[in-house]
């Protein structure tokens, strides 16, 4: 009986112990990752930015004694009236333009190669991976000499044509549609479904995993770009809030009270835009197509 | 509805040839089931009477249209998978009626169709409902409706019964049966269960490395099968064959022991079949020892040893024997199938 109660209870106690390491490992990840964000909320509602300053090595850091929204009001009237919002706004369309128009082209390119009956597909395809492991920043001074040569300095379309199209949402797309069973655009086809209507009408309603997750890397990958922009923007009419932040570290001072308000402020579009397409991150009926 | 002509039908893969010019003509609103092995090559030449495959050689004809270069959409077929391939976001109704959709049918048009279909396959209370809230076999169901709203000239299924519980299938095979005689829309049936060709088909047509073996009615081919292959596919339990050489006293199977021929048997035979149902117990006739005996209460299937071969042995009425035992078994001579040294059925 004692050997058999010590036999149930071993188990039970490993299985608490790994529970509480478990416990503790996900807590010192959230704590690396969320305190930093809690810091820079902190900050934002403090009123004197060399105290910011000072305050950053200890746990002063984390407290505010006076909060106030000053810091916000400044940022949004900074370098005129509501410049702040036009830069806002700037980033925004970008965001939603590139994000919409690269969910159209990368998945109708990863439906074709997964799919359609195109001539070197499989050579295309090793170009489109061969493609993904060259760095952005490799391309960009011949990228800003075709966009300069093309009149496209300082507009919308330089910050969004040159990234709608990319290796790495199309072969995301690829694998995706690769893995649907082939019966579903066989009988599309036996249906009179066109290539077009089949993308449309039955693999992209499919596809909402796929499709939340290219918004989301490639919504955040819009949303923080910097160096591009500031190559290409030379004044305020195109230019994202990620440049415009930047203008808050002068060569002479530094204004961190507004830089972490306007930090703040960049960081809720992007953290909603994440919220609204995580749910679909995990979810997926694709597996009811078939037996089951 | 409409005939579908092949003709010396082939097909590559490379420099591989699955399909060696088959030969079908099937007639207008014919129930044609093609039964073979896995990789036999079935699959691939319903997928090219649907489009879904390239021909590389020959010609296959719906009704007088050539289709070699048709694609599917405009072949007027329609198609029941394996596996459904119903679309997953498209409510039952929606599933239906998306081939009207894209032909441009009217809203009522394809309401109408759709109703039709699902009353024909009671599926009335399932029309909202998406696929994954049904079972194996109302999706099973669905498939068949998609196929029915098209009214096209000819049905095509591949193997759609396999993924169901043998209960199941038993009742769908009746179903596609009794909806082919209410429809009598021409229908090409791809399985791998013989017992499935034999039940639901007009003609079965069965085939073998890309070869067709044998064409014909269930039972003509259950009673004169063309070869040694055929004879052991169609049939279950499976037709005994029994190795040796006929002679003027009888087939002197391998092991010395003796098989009595039928009268006017041709020479030259090596191989002697006969059906399991077809061997009675008769204590005059040839001996065997009872090896297993497996009662299934409608009838009783006895394995026997007869010289270096095991017999099956089927016998309707209840029998009181056990491992050990000999027997005395006597072939219904008229049902007596011999082979020659290639295979054929002599």
């Amino acid at each position: 009986m004692s050997d058999l109660a010590l036999s149930v209870k071993k188990p039970a106690a490993a299985l608490n112990g790994y529970r509480f390491v478990q416990s503790i490992s996900v807590f010192i990840i959230a704590l690396v990752v969320i305190s930093p964000l809690f810091m820079l909320f902190i900050a934002s509602l403090k009123d004197d930015r060399f105290q910011i300053l000072a305050d950053m090595g200890s746990f002063r850091a984390f407290w505010v004694d006076h909060p106030t929204f000053n810091n916000f009001r400044e940022v949004g009237n900074f370098a005129g009236e509501l410049a702040f919002g036009r830069y806002l706004g700037n980033s925004l369309f970008i965001l939603f333009s590139t994000v919409s128009l690269g969910l159209i082209v990368n998945s109708m390119a990863g439906f074709i190669l997964a799919w359609g009956s195109l001539p070197g597909r499989a050579l295309i395809l090793a170009v489109v991976i061969a493609l993904y492991v060259i760095p952005q920043e490799s391309i960009i001074m011949p990228l800003l000499i075709i966009v300069s040569r093309a009149g496209l300095s300082d507009t919308f379309t330089a910050q969004i044509l040159p990234f709608v199209a990319s290796p790495l949402y199309t072969f995301l797309f690829y694998q995706f549609f690769a893995q649907l069973p082939k019966e579903l655009y066989e009988a599309a086809a036996i249906d009179g479904a066109s290539i077009f209507r089949t993308w449309w009408s039955i693999f992209i309603p499919l596809s909402l995993p796929a499709l939340a997750t290219v918004s989301i890397l490639m919504g955040i990958e819009t949303w923080n770009q910097y160096l591009w922009p500031i190559l290409i923007t030379q004044t305020d009419y195109a230019r994202p809030i990620s440049v415009a932040i930047a203008t808050f570290f002068g060569q002479d001072s530094i204004y961190w009270d507004r830089a972490m308000a306007a930090s703040v402020l960049m960081m809720i579009p992007i953290l909603l835009f994440y919220l609204v397409f995580q749910r679909w991150f995990i979810s997926s009926f694709v597996g009811s197509a078939v037996k089951g | 509805m409409a005939k579908v002509s092949i003709e010396n039908v082939a097909k590559f893969y490379g420099n591989h040839q699955v399909i060696h010019g088959i030969d079908i003509d099937i007639a207008d609103g014919e129930f044609v089931t093609l039964v073979g092995p896995s990789g036999c090559g079935k699959s691939t030449l319903l997928r090219m009477i649907a489009g879904l495959e390239e021909i590389s050689a020959g010609d296959i004809r719906i009704g007088d249209r050539l289709v070699n270069d048709v694609p599917p959409k405009e072949r007027d077929i329609a198609m029941v998978f394996q596996n459904y391939a119903l679309y997953p976001h498209m409510t039952v109704a929606q599933n239906m009626g998306f081939a009207l959709k894209l032909k441009g049918e009217s809203r009522a048009a394809i309401d109408a169709r759709v109703q039709e279909a699902a009353a024909i396959l009671a599926l009335e209370p399932y029309l909202d409902r998406l696929p994954k809230q049904l079972s194996g076999g109302q999706r099973q169901r669905v498939a068949m409706g998609r196929a029915i709203v098209r009214d096209p000239q000819v049905f095509l299924f591949d193997e759609p019964l396999s993924n169901l519980d043998a209960k199941l299938r038993v009742q769908m095979r009746a179903e596609i049966k009794d909806l082919h005689q209410r429809l009598g829309t021409t229908t090409v049936y791809v399985t791998h269960d013989q017992i499935e060709a034999m039940t639901m088909a007009d003609r079965i047509v069965v085939m073998k490395g890309g070869v067709v073996e044998q064409i014909g009615r269930p039972l003509e081919l259950y009673d004169h099968p063309a070869n040694l292959f055929v004879a052991t596919f169609i049939g279950s339990p499976a037709m005994n064959l029994v190795k040796g050489k006929a002679g003027n006293g009888g087939f002197v199977a391998e092991g010395g022991a003796v098989l009595p021929l039928p009268p006017g048997a041709k020479a030259g035979a090596v191989t002697y079949g006969i059906r399991p149902e077809h061997l009675a117990l008769d204590e005059a006739g040839f001996r065997a020892e009872v090896v297993v005996v497996e009662p299934t209460g409608a009838e009783t299937q006895v394995l026997a040893r007869f010289g270096t071969t095991m017999l099956v042995v089927v016998l309707r009425e209840r029998v009181d024997l056990n491992p050990g035992d000999s027997i005395g078994l006597r072939p219904d001579l008229s049902t007596v199938h011999l082979f020659g040294e290639d295979g054929r059925r002599l």
